[in-house]
């Protein structure tokens, strides 16, 4: 590419994400900060703090990021740690299967839970059938306990994120660090104190951070637990109310500021050092193989997690098959009804066909700009492509809920983007949401590619008198196919689960995606819940051919993608 | 064909000077050297002439034309790079083919010029191979290949062997030297690798830091190095300060005070006339050095053998001369070998013509 066209690409980028990333972000702050009038005010904020109604909001954010943070640890460090050191029945198999929670829908998934969990769902039917519980007087676990399922919900889902970041951290560790410290007499449980931890915690640390903001701001799993005493869902309700209210921006922006604070805390602390202990391994680890019966019950323990991580999808699985499914372990009586009457519904045709479109656009946008991004960055020695890189990968760190906000608040009518929404339609304001927010993926994938792709190979071409663009598109591109295919994939199937977006934009149900109308569906009347849960495994299906293709085409690639 | 100019050439990288004024000269026809220390610059004169870089200042002359401002992909270079740089998502036959499908040739000429460049790099029947089930020798012909297809107005060689074993490496040597002699191909060849560059070159540049140290045949570079440097990178040589005493009665040989004794030695270069008192630097390659007492010889001291390394068709030895003194010698494959010794036994000696006059 020659100079001239990678500075338009990179001036075009930075517009771009002035635009669509910055600028929405910054209408969010600018309306908790203005009075009607438009004279600036802390009273918004200052009273989000006083209110107690928010506060509480906020506190109980705090713990639901807390505790999943703290859950995850415990499930994902001991795998992790059993994956790098040792060789046991099934390894290749179980560490994929453990992954599979990260690309079930959580929000679909609380659906399960929520049949399973209720006062006549399967668990207190199990636990009457054994006498362990007076039917009479069945356990309340949603009642005191949404935050309890809020929690065991968002660990089932975020746990591999950390995973496969102690993963990578442990098996970045030079083994020599470790044979030292045994050298010097050091036992392995106080080495693992002394030595592997300190070494992992960076990396720990980076996925531990994105669990918490992920949990943090999550708005999916809490509305379908119909748990109102948290904040997203109090920004969700508020904009019901309409759009003079400032109160729901004053909360967008306290919940930004205080994700950018915890990011930018666990940056300051563990920053530059994440390599791992420092330079490359200078010998190679050997896996301990395990004993038979260790091994396989190591398996069993891969095997444990997968199982309780996807018992919410088959609850789901369940509901969307079950007839009638009150007070009983197992749905009673089986029907395919759901399936079709999901697929007759008016709600369900739109809102795929809408999901499909709205994504497809989506994934368009972030396919052009991701290569654009990524070879700008990799390629080229632009002054400032580092900002350029940051700041596509930074709507990672960004809550969805932030950006959905600010896309509304720059929409509004009489602000600068109101011609986004082509009357009540969120087409355009949609399409630019979801690529803004799935940016980051196509743009990992295809640096990663064009980092594997030496430079000579284009400079070769170049010699033998190809053009620097058809040199672009004659080697490096289908060199690097595979990984924008993948990278695709991944933004395109994220872009149909996405849920704060389209919450919050799509207002009229002609333009439901598939998130919302499943929303609106659990809470309407009659079998609703069902259909809801057909349309769920429908989108669970859809989902799994994707990254199942995904991982064929990547191969053991794919987990990269989601490290911090 | 073409001969290659390059006038005052200057490139910065980040405000450090990788290319100082560069003045050089190739002829048609010529195998060229660039050899030098890594950093020295000697690969980014290389791709300022493929194109890949443009210079800061100066310019780049293809017999009278300015390819100064001409892209890559105009210049018409055919390049050989370090790693091969060879396709993975295209058959061998492909690769080849390449340079000529961007020059729009109609395909039954590239098809033909495909078979017969790989029949001359000896991969004849192999075009429909993948990269990956080429071993490195024959990876290393198709990029031979693919650079010389396009029949390139001259040919450019990055560290082409650097990445094959000894063998391989010497049988590659007379293997492109033959095909560049065969084409009257002008080659530039850039190497860290001194064999390479003195069994290989007609002519070659030695680089030091972004200038030409010194431009010459093998020959004339190995004998009359330029400076200390020079004479360094491109073999092993002793060094021995001194100062000038006068012309002896023989026209270009001077009388040096060493200290230990008076030596007698030529300059570098026969314009270089030293004065009286100059301090002059003595070079003298270890090969050149003999053991023996020749009376009339004006070049012999005394010394004693403090180490013997046997290296099978040679054996070096280190002599001391005085206590700063040290020298390398070598003998080939000789009869007895010589043991370290406490006195001093032996006489070290050089000819006046081995024995280099460098300026300090």
């Amino acid at each position: 590419m020659s100079t001239n066209l990678s500075r338009v690409v990179f001036s075009s980028m930075l517009i771009f994400f002035a635009c669509f990333f910055v600028f929405p972000i910054w209408s969010t702050v600018k309306s908790a900060f203005l009075t009607q009038s438009g004279s600036f005010t802390l009273e918004y904020v200052s009273e989000v703090f006083l209110n107690e109604i928010y506060r509480d909001g906020l506190m109980n954010a705090f713990s639901i990021a807390f505790w999943t943070t703290v859950g995850c640890l415990i499930v994902a460090l001991p795998l992790a740690f059993c994956y790098v050191r040792f060789e046991f029945p099934g390894k290749t198999l179980l560490n994929s299967l453990v992954l599979i929670p990260m690309i079930l829908p959580p929000f679909v998934g609380a659906i399960g839970v929520k049949a399973m969990l209720g006062q006549a769902g399967a668990v207190n039917s199990f636990l009457a059938a054994f006498g362990l519980m007076d039917p009479a007087h069945p356990i309340d676990w949603l009642g005191e306990g949404q935050m309890l399922g809020i929690v065991i919900m968002e660990v089932l889902h975020l746990y591999p994120i950390l995973y496969l970041n102690a993963a990578a951290a442990l098996a970045n560790i030079d083994p020599a660090l470790e044979e030292a410290a045994t050298s010097f007499g050091c036992n392995p449980v106080r080495r693992f104190w002394r030595v592997t931890l300190p070494l992992i915690m960076p990396g720990v640390f980076a996925g531990g951070t994105i669990v918490f903001i992920w949990a943090f701001t999550e708005l999916g799993v809490p509305l379908v637990f119909d748990y109102s005493r948290v904040t997203s869902v109090q920004i969700f309700s508020a904009i019901k109310d309409l759009s003079g209210n400032p109160f729901p921006y004053a909360l967008v922006v306290v919940m930004l500021v205080l994700s950018t604070l915890i990011y930018g805390v666990s940056k300051w602390f563990f920053g530059s050092s994440s390599s791992g202990g420092g330079g490359r391994a200078t010998t190679a680890r050997e896996t301990v193989v395990l004993p038979m019966r260790t091994g396989i019950a190591c398996a069993c323990g891969f095997a444990l997690v997968t199982f309780l991580a996807v018992i919410p999808h088959l609850g789901v699985l369940f509901l969307a098959v079950a007839q009638d499914w009150y007070g009983t372990v197992f749905p009673e009586a089986l029907t395919l009804t759901h399936y079709r009457d999901a697929l007759g519904h008016e709600l369900t045709l739109s809102s795929i066909s809408n999901s499909l479109k709205y994504s497809a656009a989506a994934t368009l946008v972030d396919l052009v700009l991701g290569v654009a991004v990524a070879y700008v960055v990799v390629r080229t020695r632009i002054k400032g492509r580092q900002i350029l890189d940051a700041m596509a990968m930074l709507p990672l760190a960004v809550p969805g809920l932030v950006m959905a906000f600010g896309f509304l608040a720059m929409t509004r009518d009489g602000q600068m983007f109101d011609w986004l929404m082509i009357g009540e339609n969120p087409v355009l304001v949609l399409v630019i949401a979801y690529s803004v927010r799935r940016l980051p993926y196509v743009v990992r994938s295809a640096s990663a590619g064009f980092q594997q792709v030496s430079p000579s190979l284009e400079e070769a071409a170049q010699n033998l008198g190809a053009t620097p663009e058809r040199a672009l598109w004659r080697i490096t591109l289908p060199l690097v196919a595979p990984n924008l295919i993948a990278g695709a994939m991944l933004a395109f199937a994220f872009a149909m689960l996405e849920v704060s977006d389209s919450m919050i934009l799509a207002a009229q149900s002609a333009h439901y995606p598939i998130t919302k109308a499943i929303y609106s569906l659990i809470s309407s009347l009659g079998n609703g819940p069902n259909i809801a849960a057909a349309l769920g495994v429908w989108a669970m299906m859809f989902l799994a051919v994707t990254f199942i293709s995904a991982a064929l085409i990547l191969g053991k690639r794919l987990g990269a993608l989601f490290r911090a | 064909m073409v001969s290659i100019s390059i006038r005052h050439l200057t490139k910065k990288f980040g405000g450090q000077a990788v290319l100082s004024d560069v003045n050089l000269e190739i002829e048609k026809g010529e195998l060229f050297f660039l050899l030098g220390p890594s950093g020295c610059g000697k690969t980014t004169l290389l791709r300022h002439i493929a194109g890949f870089y443009e210079p800061d200042g100066g310019a780049i002359f293809f017999d009278d034309e300015d390819v100064t401002d001409l892209p890559v992909h105009r210049r018409g270079t055919g390049m050989m790079f370090q790693s091969y740089a060879l396709w993975p998502h295209l058959s061998v036959a492909q690769n080849v083919a390449f340079g000529l499908e961007e020059r729009k040739r109609p395909r039954a000429e590239i098809d033909q010029r495909v078979n017969e460049v790989l029949d001359l790099v000896q991969l004849g029947g192999m075009g429909a191979r993948r990269i990956q089930q080429l071993s490195g020798g024959q990876q290393q012909r198709v990029a031979l290949a693919r650079a010389l297809v396009i029949r390139p107005r001259c040919l450019l060689l990055d560290e082409p062997l650097s990445n094959l074993d000894a063998k391989l490496r010497m049988e590659m040597r007379s293997e492109i030297r033959r095909i560049c002699k065969e084409f009257g191909l002008t080659g530039i060849y850039v190497t860290h690798d001194r064999d390479e560059a003195l069994s290989m070159a007609d002519r070659l540049a030695i680089m030091d830091g972004g200038r030409l140290a010194q431009v010459g045949s093998p020959d004339e570079i190995y004998k009359n190095p330029a400076s200390r440097m020079v004479a360094e990178f491109i073999g092993e040589a002793n060094f021995i300060e001194g100062r000038v005493i006068r012309e002896s009665s023989r026209p270009g040989q001077y009388d040096v005070d060493c200290g230990f004794a008076t030596l007698r030695s030529r300059p570098n270069n026969d314009e270089w006339r030293p004065v009286q008192g100059q301090a002059v630097q003595l070079a003298v390659r270890p090969e050149a050095m003999t053991f023996g007492d020749v009376r009339d010889s004006p070049n012999r001291f005394p010394g004693r053998i403090i180490s013997t390394t046997y290296l099978g068709a040679t054996v070096q030895y280190v002599l001391q001369v005085t206590d700063e003194i040290l020298m390398k010698v070598c003998e080939m494959n000789p009869r007895d070998i010589r043991v370290p010794s406490r006195r001093d036994d032996v006489m070290g000696m050089c000819s006046v013509a081995d024995l280099v006059m460098l300026r300090k």
